[in-house]
């Protein structure tokens, strides 16, 4: 009997499976005048036809191009559900972020993955949060762009740039930034997570070795352009989207260019709210 | 049994439900000609807790790909070469050197598709010549006619990448040593070194360089286990950067399971770090898109030693 109702199960499913319309992916292309959904035109620049002509093929369906006036009327359509993909700045990007959510964003050429940053402070210290380190002393985990310029840029993203904080000094390396907030040489300490984590994990069972110290703050840096969809898009077609263009720079060159941008080395993948703060910013 | 079917039932039914409404679970019908993922997992990687802790993953994948997921683990390099290489399994993740031997024996069948870029941008690891810390040897130089450990022939940084610099040094690792065995894996290799079966063996080292030091590899998983002590190795020579493991699929599979499980292992770390955490992948690291040719080296190497074997050049 269940081998009679699963053989059954798995006939209508694969039948529906087969028969379900493959819906079309209709892109949102900022034109200045708005206009119907429709498929590219024969004259359009080669990477452009590159681009859409790949996503067509492996999605294996149709790719229609939608001109918007504006990135906000590209955010409009894609919560209206009259687009599907869209690339979108934080302002367009903040009305809508309830029924749409990014995925994707365009790492420049030098540019580090957009990296969690922890700001901590001795256990015992009164702050609390960014706000409540205003003019408090930092020391950076070294001078690389991971420990200096990534942290700086995330904390600039939530408006403590460098006159928020009191005097500010690079450390040699993460272990030499915790020897010097723990000596009482700085306030507070701002590192990647992969070296917050190499700091604080210990060499044997459970061992946490940074019970001496709080994190007050965690962010990644904001992301100045995203890609986004619809947040019901179906997880098989956001999830090839994502594989399709993460793979784009090795495999179709124009359309890399076209899609990604000058300067863009390739796509990463990125959280649904990457285009807005997810946590209060601070004044400078 | 009829409270079963009925639960069978309607699971059918809101699957049937879900295809026709607009935010479908599924686009086509790539699930139905897969039907489930088959991924290969090194059975004793140097943190048995890894493969406790793929249950999240397995669950994140089946969810992202719409299909079942099995693990299909396995106790040595070669078990994930050959279940890769026979088409046992759709993917695997594998160091260099074991998708370099997949590369010799099925060509473009296989393909690797990604690989982890640390959160300052590097993507690649080392090999390191461990020997307990009391121990009166130095440098490399200070092991002729001393024993030594590999991880395993199919082993990138505890066998391949090794030898072949060790070579570019002038040191013919064959001749050099005394002696020299394979322990089977990294945790094995450390043991082995602990329980004074060799004088030294090669291991993975990461999560650092040769100047700075290193703060990953089996002796620091190990002693983080509880199973070594920490202090009671030394690292006296190092090569690399080796290129990072490999996630490799089989390119007989439809596109669409590429392209989705590409797409979904790629925003793991942005979609769910915890996971991310939990698969034993640092904080800040990420997948970054990769080819064959980001292996080529590595493959050079393999092709190189084997030829060389062939030829009765090397042992």
């Amino acid at each position: 009997m269940k081998r009679l109702v699963l053989a059954a199960g798995a006939v209508l499913l694969s039948a529906a499976q087969a028969q379900a319309p493959t819906l079309p992916l209709r892109i949102a292309e900022v034109t200045g005048e708005a206009g119907p959904c429709a498929p590219l035109a024969a004259d359009a620049p080669a990477g452009q036809r590159a681009y859409v002509g790949l996503l067509a093929k492996r999605l294996d369906t149709e790719v229609l191009t939608c001109p918007v006036e504006s990135a906000a009327a590209a955010a409009e359509a894609l919560a209206a559900g009259g687009v599907d993909f869209a690339q979108l700045d934080a302002a367009a990007f903040a009305p809508v972020s309830g029924p749409a959510r990014s995925i994707l964003s365009a790492r420049a050429v030098g540019d580090l993955n957009r990296l969690p940053v922890v700001v901590a402070v001795p256990r015992k210290a009164p702050a609390q949060s960014l706000a409540d380190l205003k003019g408090a002393s930092l020391v950076f985990g070294g001078p690389m762009k991971a420990s200096l310029e990534v942290p700086r840029r995330a904390l600039a993203d939530y408006g403590a740039s460098e006159a928020f904080f009191g005097p500010q000094m690079v450390a040699l390396d993460y272990e030499d930034a915790a020897s010097r907030l723990r000596a009482g040489q700085a306030q507070a300490m701002a590192l990647h997570a992969g070296a917050w984590q190499k700091l604080c994990r210990g060499d044997q069972p459970g061992e946490d070795l940074c019970q001496d110290l709080r994190v007050v703050w965690r962010q990644r840096p904001v992301a100045g352009q995203a890609w986004a969809v619809r947040t019901d898009m179906s997880d098989d077609r956001r999830f090839r989207l994502i594989g399709i263009h993460v793979a784009l720079h090795n495999e179709a060159n124009s359309a890399f260019a076209w899609a990604a941008g000058e300067g863009a080395e390739e796509f990463e993948p990125t959280e649904a709210k990457a285009l807005i703060h997810q946590g209060p910013t601070v004044g400078s | 049994m009829r409270r079963r079917s009925g639960a069978i039932l309607a699971a059918i039914g809101l699957g049937l439900a879900g295809c026709g409404g607009e935010a479908k679970t599924t686009d086509g019908a790539w699930q139905g000609e897969m039907k489930e993922v088959r991924m290969a997992v090194r059975g004793s990687e140097d943190d048995p807790m890894i493969t406790r802790r793929l249950t999240a993953y397995k669950t994140y994948i089946g969810k992202a790909t719409g299909l079942p997921v099995k693990l299909y683990e396995s106790s040595d390099y070669n078990g994930t070469i050959q279940a890769l290489s026979s088409g046992q399994v759709d993917i695997a993740t594998m160091a260099g050197g074991g998708y370099a031997n997949v590369d010799a024996q099925i060509g473009d069948l296989a393909q690797p598709i990604l690989t982890v870029r640390q959160a300052e941008g590097d993507t690649g690891y080392y090999s390191g010549l461990l020997v307990m810390a009391d121990s009166p040897y130095r440098s490399i130089q200070d092991l002729k006619g001393k024993t030594l450990g590999y991880v395993d022939f199919n082993s990138t940084s505890g066998y391949l990448y090794p030898r072949a610099v060790m070579r570019e040094q002038g040191i013919d690792p064959d001749t050099f040593f005394g002696r020299s065995s394979f322990a089977g894996g990294h945790t094995q290799a450390v043991m082995a070194l602990d329980n004074g079966q060799f004088d030294a063996t090669i291991i993975q080292a990461g999560g650092g360089d040769p100047e700075h030091g290193f703060t990953t590899g089996a002796h620091y998983t190990m002693a983080r286990r509880g199973v070594v002590e920490l202090a009671d190795f030394r690292i006296i020579w190092a090569a690399g950067p080796i290129p990072n493991s490999a996630v490799v699929v089989r390119t007989d599979r439809p596109q669409p399971f590429i392209d989705a499980v590409r797409g979904a292992m790629a925003a793991l770390p942005y979609d769910d770090p915890e996971v991310w955490r939990d698969i034993g992948q640092p904080d800040g690291a990420a997948y970054t898109a990769v080819t064959r040719e980001h292996y080529a080296p590595i493959i050079k190497l393999r092709t190189d030693d084997i030829a060389a074997r062939r030829s009765g050049e090397r042992r």
